[in-house]
């Protein structure tokens, strides 16, 4: 019975102290944390549309669409009244995290860039998605309706990476989804192009 | 076992060579498949071990008189755990470049078999200073092997070294493919092998003995 006890305390007091460590350090790192990433993503907002205003990425200036049941926001990148691109944050379930992305298109929605905010993929496997030349660049110039993953050579589509192509999916429909939305919203012009072929679905022998 | 005239050099052979942690011991392979198809990855994956190695041995060698035997384990557990998050953490808010490198490898460390097996091996038996020690040494053993499965993947994969390619073609794709990992890791394995064999009269290896 004593052993018993000495044993609890011992473990108890280890697991105490720990916690006490690990949310201390959340404590003081959070806010450091947040502030970064906030940081971040502006500046990652300016990349895919450097001629626009600063202030179309105000707080106050942002919409919201719903995707997978979580509010991802979207911004229209203004060089005075003029319209250079629209940009939307989205994300994509991949092997083993959500990638999470942020989409630029020009006004006549053709992607103009693809940018990889954060991911949880495979180290060496899924990870190759944030390569540009390998991966993200094949997005740059496409329309919604081209945007269907293939594996094996494709120009005119989107190649999977070899041994990533759960990763390489994520990202396509994350893409996908986000054109999509802006197509539905801003699209009235250029939706009869799109709308000829709808895109929607991959091609058949594309299995896991 | 903890003598007041520790050799710090042998300590740093065994874990480099004697008891290499993946050619040697075999422990930590699943990692060491996972991460190695570029050297680059093997390389920070095997920094961000050796980092946590050298603190979780440090933590278990110091409060090693405390912790009650029956309940080692989840001792060691609850060390490692804590050491990886707040690295992660601090390393997220402070260190923002070196986390978009690194951060994917730093929550995979919780669960390697290395760093328990070296607390419960060596620190718990030793005085702090020859724990860090051993705790580098071992990270350093374990880094050097990933990188040497990393080159040798990434060279006959992808015909490229840290990211930069130097052949045209892609000699042998399956390499970086996960199966490919199995290949040269028993491949480099089989052949340190012969070489302890053919010229230091070793058996081979240990077939964790640990």
């Amino acid at each position: 019975m004593k052993e018993t006890i000495k044993v609890t305390l011992s473990l108890v007091v280890i697991f105490i102290a720990a916690g006490l460590i690990m949310g201390g350090t959340y404590m003081k790192t959070s806010p450091v944390r947040y502030i970064a990433e906030q940081k971040e993503k502006k500046e990652a907002l300016q990349k895919l549309a450097p001629e626009a205003d600063e202030s179309s990425f105000a707080k106050e200036k942002r919409k919201d669409w719903d995707l997978h049941g979580k509010k991802h926001e979207y911004y229209e990148a203004k060089k005075g009244d003029a319209i250079v691109a629209y940009i939307a944050e989205t994300a994509g379930k991949g092997y083993s995290s959500h990638i999470q992305m942020l989409v630029s298109v020009d006004g006549s929605l053709n992607i103009k860039d693809v940018n990889i905010l954060h991911h949880g993929e495979t180290p060496g496997l899924g990870d190759q998605v944030e390569d540009r030349k390998l991966f993200l660049d094949q997005f740059i110039g496409k329309g919604l309706s081209q945007l269907v993953l293939i594996k094996g050579e494709t120009k005119e589509n989107i190649q999977a990476i070899t041994g990533a192509t759960i990763s390489s999916r994520a990202v396509t429909n994350g893409v996908r989804d986000a054109v999509q939305m802006l197509v539905d919203t801003y699209g009235s012009g250029v939706k009869s192009a799109a709308a000829g072929d709808k895109p929607a679905h991959e091609v058949k022998h594309e299995h896991r | 076992m903890s003598t007041d005239s520790v050799n710090y050099g042998q300590i740093f052979k065994n874990g480099v060579f004697g008891e290499n942690p993946v050619f040697r011991l075999a422990l930590s392979l699943c990692p060491a498949v996972a991460v190695t198809s570029g050297v680059k990855n093997g390389t920070l994956m095997g920094v961000a071990v050796l980092f946590v190695m050298v603190m979780v041995n440090a933590t278990v060698s110091l409060i090693r008189n405390f912790i009650n035997p029956k309940v080692r384990i989840p001792s060691y557990m609850f060390i490692i755990a804590t050491w990886v998050t707040v690295t992660d953490l601090v390393m997220a808010a402070y260190a923002r470049d070196v986390y978009k490198q690194m951060g994917l490898y730093i929550m995979l460390i919780v669960a390697f078999a290395i760093v328990l097996s070296r607390a419960e091996v060596f620190a718990m038996k030793n005085k702090l200073i020859p724990s860090m020690v051993d705790g580098a040494a071992m990270g350093l053993g374990f880094l050097l092997a990933l990188a040497l499965i990393g080159v040798f993947r990434e060279f006959l994969g992808k015909g490229a070294l840290w990211g930069v390619q130097i052949l045209s073609v892609k000699p042998l794709p399956i390499m970086i493919l996960p199966a490919g990992g199995f290949f040269a890791m028993g491949l480099i394995m089989g052949f340190l092998n012969w070489i302890d064999r053919k010229y230091f009269g070793g058996t081979g290896a240990s077939s964790g003995g640990h």
